[in-house]
């Protein structure tokens, strides 16, 4: 549909690129597992779960990127330090994909990013996420880690509006004396892949569509989202749910297509239960916008959907 | 109240509306409590915070609410209730004394923040997950004290977001055909030849 003037940065982590022009690369999708009230978790706080079941959906999750030709990355959510360094292990031990490290929790997060430099998988790493909130544990952790890849979320909780989530990252929005991807680089991130921020349906979760192609056209940077966190924080939509539970499927799976139209390059589509759906959806997507780029000079890159599927 | 209550939509179920107790959850989903309010989940720091309190300042008859359920982790939007109530927000929109991941005020004025504090009182029952105890306190207070002695006052209306810089392009950014481009920045597509 439309090609970025500015020369797009394509990041490599542990083997899997990301980024580039719309239609050139497959998009990357990461499924999360280990989340809140997951089923296969029995002790969120120590992190013990189901074994047999984590390594079905993870294994399950690479067969459909082997499939469609979508790579994947394995989002694991740990609400403890505990819990998130066995969760690590575990997906280390049964995977070879790369990996996101994501908590609400700073200190599992620090516990993380120093337990994956200690044993040296630093590099199959992505830190989710640096934003507003990030304390100086936070930086100094990631500054002695060997994590140099991770997502910066533009969420500017006192500006939502796109002019404001862009000046937390360029300037600091208020928030910083400095922008927040400045501040990525003296952690030591050298891929830095920028997240526009899903707010709630109602409180400018759309804004992150625009911003997914103003951020790219200003700093050729890889775009992420978890746009599936807009339909599952729709009140109305949950309330369908229980009169049918596909209805919520759609929308949460069919969001990846929203972004993915508006130049994302990797989507956290939220459960990993989900793969099975999100990826022929994205490789639908993929197809889709290689063909509407076949005349403004985009080729894809080996592998690509449109090679295998079509 | 003359408009529809609650004006902000959301988890929270209404019971009564004229109960003088609201019931926030947290990160707990419980059935609703037919003799509050209004009650159900809060699960962030920030959005979360400002609907509890947009719904709680247009109900006068709201004079209590109880926090209770288990505490939102890294949000903490019980702590961030209790240090709103308590110390208000920063000239930033930061709430004073919140451990919470993000928390500020941005859709809300200061006098709505001040209308609530002096409105309402918090139940700390942060953690409690016991329905029976939760419910004692509900018909302990459903009926308790006087309907605050002030109209409902309504802030449902976002604060007004600065308009765009510009509506004039002033770079084709986006390619999207050999005479089309797009100024991602203004949000315009255009021909090259107008630029």
């Amino acid at each position: 549909m439309f090609v970025f003037k500015k020369e797009l940065q394509v990041l490599n982590i542990a083997g899997i690129k990301i980024g580039g022009q719309p239609g050139e690369r497959p998009a990357v999708l990461a499924g999360t597992i280990f989340y809140e009230r997951h089923s296969i978790v029995t002790d969120a706080k120590k992190g013990l779960f189901d074994r047999k079941a984590a390594e079905a959906l993870i294994n399950r999750q690479e067969a459909c990127a082997d499939e469609t030709g979508n790579p994947c990355l394995v989002h694991i959510y740990g609400s403890t330090d505990e819990a998130i360094i066995r969760y690590i292990d575990f997906v280390c031990n049964v995977s070879d994909s790369p990996f996101l490290l994501d908590s609400t929790e700073a200190a599992a997060r620090i516990a993380a990013v120093r337990y994956v430099s200690e044993v040296g998988i630093a590099d199959k790493s992505v830190y989710n996420s640096l934003n507003m909130s990030v304390t100086p544990g936070e930086r100094q952790a990631l500054s002695d880690s060997d994590v140099d890849a991770s997502i910066v979320l533009g969420f500017n909780a006192m500006d939502s509006s796109l002019a404001g989530r862009m000046a937390l990252l360029d300037s600091g929005g208020g928030v910083f004396d400095r922008g927040l991807l400045a501040i990525a680089g003296e952690c030591g991130i050298k891929k830095i892949l920028i997240d526009p921020s899903i707010t709630p349906m109602g409180s400018g979760a759309g804004v992150a569509l625009r911003m997914s192609l103003v951020a790219k056209a200003k700093w050729g940077l890889p775009i992420t989202s978890g746009i599936h966190n807009a339909p599952s924080s729709w009140t109305w939509l949950r309330a369908k749910k229980q009169e049918e539970p596909m209805i919520y499927k759609v929308c949460s799976v069919g969001s990846a297509c929203l972004a993915l139209a508006a130049a994302a390059d990797l989507v956290l589509y939220g459960p990993i239960e989900n793969a099975r759906f999100v990826f022929p959806l994205a490789a639908m997507s993929d197809i889709m916008l290689a063909e509407s780029n076949a005349d403004l000079d985009i080729s894809q890159v080996e592998g690509h959907p449109i090679q295998k599927l079509v | 109240m003359t408009e529809e209550w609650p004006v902000v939509r959301g988890d929270m179920k209404v019971g009564r509306k004229d109960s003088r107790i609201a019931v926030v959850t947290l990160a707990s989903d419980f059935a609703p409590f037919a003799d509050a309010a209004l009650s159900g989940p809060c699960k962030t720091e920030n959005l979360g915070i400002e609907k509890i309190i947009a719904n709680t300042i247009s109900n006068p008859d709201i004079r209590y609410i109880l926090i209770c359920g288990s505490e939102s982790r890294g949000h903490l939007p019980g702590n961030t209730l209790l240090a709103l109530h308590r110390n208000g927000i920063d000239g930033n929109g930061r709430i004073v004394g919140s451990d919470g991941a993000i928390p500020f005020i941005e859709n809300l004025q200061r006098d709505a923040i001040e209308r609530f504090q002096g409105q309402v009182q918090l139940i700390d029952r942060i953690g409690t997950t016991d329905l029976g105890e939760i419910d004692n306190i509900v018909r302990e207070h459903a009926n308790k004290g006087e309907r605050y002695p002030e109209e409902p006052m309504y802030v449902i209306e976002k604060k007004k977001k600065a308009p765009a810089a510009s509506r004039e392009c002033v770079s084709g950014d986006i390619l999207i055909d050999s005479d089309l481009v797009m100024d991602a920045g203004a949000g315009i597509i255009y021909s090259a030849q107008e630029a």
